[in-house]
């Protein structure tokens, strides 16, 4: 482990420190972007154990249409839990966090990000808000969801006030994670690695980090907000006294809606490496894609009150929120018909990441047009607050974000490890999953149409038996699951040895040893051309001597 | 990075070691993300903004006639923020020209500026007599302005912290990325006053 | 990327074959749409009803029509373009890296779609939200956990709601304590009840029968029951032929008021002891039955009504809006007989649910608020 620390004149790519040596600070403490990653995954993916969980008690209860398993109240908290981990502790610690701390840095030629101390604050923020959220269990967890609209959360226990503080330190971790990734897109790029030359995923990262810097500290807000009424009785949100329950609905919907396409663009990045990489073939309108991922951030701001148009707003305010909600129809479109595309004519290579891409394709584009039709005023006068409000939102949030998760998991499983996932077992997974994700929400659909609300514990009679097909899909899709987790552990150990390169791809994350190398880079390496073209000879200088294992450049003498 | 040794008070030719490649792109990013982290701020400001309007505007429970605030205080608290602005600027210009003492009085004057600020605050507060928990007016004028304040107080801190850190020596006339900051989260601070007293006391 | 360099390509038969097909299952789907039984399901119970169930119909059918396409494209590609085993492991795809037109294609069909859905939409929305006048106005309140409902000249709240075939109706709705939501499946139309504010919605009842009110908004513990399958106050509209309708009516008319005069008849301002009030009691009164409108602030602090700080206690405020002085006589009738002025409505004795004993204690508890 000689990585030499060199303080020689040139900038911050030549400055290297030695590596770190002792537990404590190279896995616990570290400053590496990569081992952040990797600690951001392995705490994201406990959190969704216990999401998980609680999902598998929710359906659990509602086998009976008259609950059974858990009084109400526990019910209650039980589903506000689920939705508040599975958004704010599981995918959006896994995509940006997780993922992005992990590979974007390598992608664009970095040899970390532009701040490591604060990516590392970042991380540390993350499991104490998390201990914290579950801890509230104990003084009574919120019951009004993960919404938590008030009057509603200002009646709830001592615990709504510690899902507020959870939440808000979530969000600071989030905001300083966001400043981190766009200082480090914007300067540390590698030589010759033009915008237009950046791989998608980084795109992804690019315009997923001022939503997270910008919406979470709305949010910020609005939980502070929460936190000084509850405990100090300002009146904010309080009708008697002036203050409006609208008003939280509409601080909350101003991050939230960005904050679901935190969720997704950085998936969408995903997706557009995976589907090149095993179709052989260029991404199909890069700059398209490219420029519909800041179309889409850009108008994610402009939406928020599609999700209020129920609660009381003026009719000439839905129409502006009603048209502007479904012209984000369009760039996704583009992004959607783009993929779609990079498929035709390509060498398709079916591996467990590829199957995992393209069930995203489908289930996503479900999800999306359900979305087009909950924008649409009147249907929304009827659907909203149903369970088909529940199936929309699983289907871009399962069926996008993590199929796309799963997807990077068994495609980039090798630059954590250097060992590949077991492909068969990975097969059997992805059609299990794939199989028991659609038996669970696509019932949902038809019943919130019927007139199934959510957030009962009980439910009419007559809508018992399609509950229980979910129900036992929904067990399906949990065995999957559980066989992808034997999958990344056992392979651990026991995976085939993947090499540098196992899937032929060609981003720079691929042209380095797996696992990856503290500081990344021997040298760093200067980018001529985008990262797809599979015809053409690898694009980038300075790599020579990457994977051959003789001794790091001798710095020029200064 | 060696840290230019020097002796007390002497402040000349030791302090000025070049500027290398490392230093100039670690300051470009330090200072990018800085105005991130103030844009940030600033989103968290304008959300208390955004609650403040609308809640005076759904026409339920704003105090008829305005609160009764007092202009006057307000006006001559805001010149004594301004002017702490304008002080803060000239410690940063005489840093710039290698000038340690003048520096240091022009910071100390900035400090002293702003705790007349925080003391302006305070005879406010206590003037109003409405309650944090007393009403929407209260919510959103103690929050805001509580906020700012405590923006004002860690800044006095910051710039002390940074006074100190000068003196021993931290910085050097050719690199002071911190003091830069300090700068621009003065000034930062600054602009959200104006904001704050336009929407509360003239709007 | 040096466009020119790329490759041109055709498409071949069996694609146009595939897309034929893909054609017909769409052009089935979207027939299915046409002809679904949704009404079997759920019945259409209002005019409206029939107008959202034709824009569902329609997006429904876009959407799938849509979706089978991605998808079978995406079945399509997956099968015919895999790896087979014999081909080399450095075989590439064909090089294309962008095609304007495809790409300007790619861009207009979802803005067409999104184009119509939204100009279909749009038609729609103003169908709803503007709606004739002349209506009969019913009010719904929403409780922890049920509803109640006012109907004008009808004392206090009653219990179910009726409502006349054929005629305009528009409904109030709003809630006493949190956020509820109002959604009756065969109108397929829904409102929140936010506390201090009144959501409006109108529509005409098309069709006779009984049909259930859900809740659709987490109000706290047993949300879930505040529907018609498992509640103990079981929540449902009836939509009457008229003549049905106007005898339910009279009838509620007369037991409103025997339900008030059961209370206790009203006593007249200088019969009730106004002196002897118990303030406590009064304050939990207020809390339960007029908070929901009254702010405990000052006159021009609105929710519904004025805030009532200092209406027996401030010189600044020496008349009531009744214009009558602010004597604890003079609140004590307008409890009694509610008011109507120009801010809204305040409701009767009877319809606030109050005897006299609540009455006097509620005017203890207003001159203590000073
Ligand atoms: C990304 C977010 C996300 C995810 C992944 C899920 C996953 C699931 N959700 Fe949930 N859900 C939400 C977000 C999410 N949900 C939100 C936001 C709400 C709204 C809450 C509210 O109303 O406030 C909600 C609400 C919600 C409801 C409605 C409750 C109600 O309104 O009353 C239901 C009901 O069926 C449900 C079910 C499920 C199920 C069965 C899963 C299953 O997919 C879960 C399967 C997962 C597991 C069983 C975990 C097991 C995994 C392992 C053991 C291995 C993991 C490790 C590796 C992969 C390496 N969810
Ligand atoms: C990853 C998360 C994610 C994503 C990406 C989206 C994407 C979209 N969402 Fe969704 N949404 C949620 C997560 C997400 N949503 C959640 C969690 C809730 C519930 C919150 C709660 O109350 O608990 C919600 C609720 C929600 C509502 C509120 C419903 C209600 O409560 O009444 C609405 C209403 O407009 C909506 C709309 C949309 C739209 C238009 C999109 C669009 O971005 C979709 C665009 C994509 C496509 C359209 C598909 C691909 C496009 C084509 C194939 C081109 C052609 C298509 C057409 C022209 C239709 N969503
Ligand atoms: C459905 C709404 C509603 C409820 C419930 C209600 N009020 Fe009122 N109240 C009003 C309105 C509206 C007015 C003002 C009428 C106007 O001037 O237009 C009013 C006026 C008054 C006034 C006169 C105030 C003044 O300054 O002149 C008093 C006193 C009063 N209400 C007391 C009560 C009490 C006590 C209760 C509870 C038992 C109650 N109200 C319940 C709506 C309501
Ligand atoms: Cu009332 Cu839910
Ligand atoms: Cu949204």
């Amino acid at each position: 482990m000689t990585a030499v620390a060199t303080h020689a004149g040139g900038g911050l790519a030549d400055h290297v420190h030695p590596e770190p040596q002792g537990f404590i600070r190279k896995y616990v403490f570290s400053i590496d972007h990569k081992i952040i990653g990797i600690q951001y995954m392995i705490t994201a993916f406990l959190f969704m154990i216990l999401g998980g969980m609680l999902a598998e008690l929710i359906r659990i209860q509602l086998m009976k249409a008259s609950g059974g398993l858990m009084t109400p109240e526990t019910y209650n908290e039980v589903y506000s839990v689920h939705g508040s981990t599975m958004v704010w502790l599981v995918i959006i610690p896994l995509l940006t966090g997780g993922f992005g701390n992990l590979i974007f840095p390598v992608q664009i030629g970095a040899r970390d990000v532009a701040f490591p101390w604060l990516n590392m604050l970042s991380f540390w923020l993350f499991p104490p808000a998390g201990l914290m959220l579950y801890a509230s269990f104990l003084m009574g967890a919120p019951t009004a969801g993960w919404t938590e609209y008030p009057p509603m959360s200002l009646l709830g226990g001592a615990g709504t006030s510690m899902w507020a503080a959870a939440i808000f330190l979530i969000g600071v971790s989030s905001t300083m994670t966001g400043i981190n990734f766009l200082v480090t897109i914007l300067k540390m790029r590698a030589p010759g690695m033009t915008f237009t030359r950046m791989p998608l995923f980084v795109w992804g990262q690019f315009v997923t980090a001022p939503l997270l810097m910008i919406a979470t500290t709305a949010l910020g807000a609005a939980l502070a907000a929460l936190f000084v009424q509850r405990q100090f009785g300002v009146a904010f949100f309080d009708p008697t006294r002036g203050g409006s329950p609208l008003l939280w609905q509409h601080m909350f919907w101003f991050y939230s809606h960005p904050a679901v396409y935190i969720m997704i663009l950085p998936a969408f990045g995903m997706i557009s490496e995976i589907l090149p990489t095993f179709s052989r073939k260029p991404i199909f309108g890069y700059k398209m894609i490219a420029f519909s991922s800041c179309a889409i951030a850009i108008l994610g701001f402009m939406v928020w009150a599609h999700h209020m148009f129920t609660s009381g707003m003026a009719p000439a305010l839905q129409l502006p929120f009603m048209v502007l909600t479904m012209l984000i129809a369009i760039p996704t479109g583009v992004k959607i018909f783009s993929w779609v595309t990079t498929l035709w004519g390509g060498v398709i290579h079916m591996t467990t990441s590829m199957l995992f891409a393209i069930g995203f394709l489908a289930t996503f584009t479900l999800g999306g047009i359900t979305g087009v039709f909950l924008a649409a005023v009147p249907f929304d006068l009827h659907a909203h607050g149903t369970y088909f409000i529940v199936a929309h939102l699983h289907y871009v949030l399962v069926g996008g974000s993590l199929m796309g998760i799963l997807a990077g998991l068994f495609y980039w499983y090798p630059k954590m490890s250097g060992r590949l996932m077991n492909e068969k077992l990975g097969k059997w997974s992805f059609w299990l999953f794939f199989i028991g994700f659609n038996g669970t929400f696509l019932p949902m659909h038809w019943l919130g149409m019927w007139g199934q609300p959510r957030r009962v514990a009980m439910y009419d009679p007559q809508f018992q038996a399609w509950n229980q097909v979910c129900t036992y899909f929904s067990f399906v899709m949990t065995a999957a699951l559980i066989l992808i987790l034997i999958n990344a552990l056992w392979s651990m150990r026991n995976g085939k040895r993947s090499g540098p390169n196992p899937w032929n791809a060609r981003t720079l994350e691929w042209q380095i040893p797996s696992p990856m190398p503290y500081y990344n880079f021997k040298h760093v390496p200067s980018v001529f051309a985008a990262p797809y073209d599979f015809a053409e000879p690898l694009p980038y200088r300075g790599l020579e001597e990457e994977l051959t294992g003789a001794p790091p450049p001798v710095p020029a003498a200064h | 990075m060696a840290v230019a040794s020097v002796s007390h008070g002497g402040y000349s030719g030791a302090m000025t070691e070049e500027p290398d490649q490392l230093y100039v792109e670690t300051r470009e990013l330090r200072i990018q993300g800085f105005l991130l982290f103030m844009v940030s701020d600033l989103v968290l400001f304008s959300s208390f903004i955004f609650a403040y309007l609308y809640l005076r505007n759904s026409g339920q429970g704003w105090p008829a006639g305005g609160p009764k605030l007092d202009i006057a205080l307000a006006a001559v608290n805001s010149i004594v923020l301004f002017g702490s602005g304008a002080t803060m600027h000239f410690a940063l210009e005489n840093w710039k020209h290698r000038n340690f003492t003048k520096f240091a009085n022009w910071i100390v004057m900035t400090i002293i500026l702003g705790a007349g600020f925080l003391t302006g605050q305070v005879l406010e507060y206590m003037h109003i007599g409405a309650r944090w928990s007393s009403g929407i007016f209260g919510a959103s004028f103690y929050t805001l302005t509580g906020m700012h304040g405590l923006h004002v107080f860690a800044g006095i801190i910051y710039l002390t912290v940074l006074l100190l850190q000068a003196a021993q020596g931290k910085y050097t006339f050719t690199k002071y990325t911190g003091l830069t900051l300090g700068t621009l989260y003065w000034h930062f601070v600054d602009v959200i006053w104006v904001v704050l007293f336009s929407i509360f006391y003239l709007l | 990327m040096p466009e020119n360099r790329d490759p041109v390509v055709h498409l071949d038969r069996q694609f146009w074959i595939v897309t034929a097909v893909l054609g017909v299952l769409a052009l089935i789907s979207i027939l299915w749409w046409v002809w679904a039984p949704i009404t079997s399901i759920m019945p259409e119970a209002v005019d409206k009803a029939q107008q959202i169930d034709a824009l569902f119909r329609f997006l429904a059918a876009s959407g799938t029509a849509l979706f089978i396409f991605v998808c079978g494209y995406i079945v399509y590609f997956s099968l015919a373009f895999r790896r087979h085993a014999g081909t080399p492991e450095n075989a590439v795809g064909i090089q294309i890296h962008d095609n304007n037109k495809l790409e300007m294609w790619w861009t207009i069909i979802p803005t067409v779609f999104v184009v119509i859905m939204a100009i279909f939409s749009l038609r729609i929305w103003a169908g709803i939200e503007f709606s004739p006048s002349n209506t009969l106005v019913v009010e719904a309140i929403g409780h922890q956990w049920y509803y109640t409902f006012r109907y004008p000249n009808v004392n206090g709240e009653v219990k179910e709601m009726h409502l006349p075939l054929g005629q305009a109706i528009t409904l109030h709705v709003t809630s006493s304590d949190v956020i509820h939501s109002f959604w009756i499946p065969a109108m397929r139309l829904k409102a929140d009840m936010v506390p201090g504010l009144i959501n409006t919605f109108e529509f005409t009842p098309t069709r006779p029968g009984r049909y259930e009110i859900i809740c659709t908004e987490f109000c706290g513990t047993l949300h879930g029951e505040m529907h018609s399958g498992t509640t103990q106050n079981p929540a449902y509209v009836y939509i009457d032929p008229p003549a049905q309708y106007a005898s339910w009516y009279a009838r509620t008319e007369r037991e409103q008021i025997q339900a008030s005069n059961a209370i206790s008849a009203p006593l007249s301002p200088n019969q009730l002891n106004l002196s002897r009030g118990d303030a406590g009691a009064g304050a939990k009164l207020f809390a339960a039955k007029c908070s929901a409108c009254h702010a405990v602030g000052p006159f021009d602090q609105k929710i519904v009504g004025p805030g009532l700080k200092g209406v027996l206690d401030d010189p600044a405020h020496p008349q009531l809006v009744d214009g009558d002085k602010a004597t604890p006589e003079n609140v004590a009738k307008i409890l009694q007989n509610g008011f109507k002025g120009s801010m809204g409505e305040m409701p009767t004795q009877a319809g606030n649910g109050l005897n006299n004993k609540d009455i006097v204690n509620l005017v203890a508890y207003l001159k203590t608020l000073k």
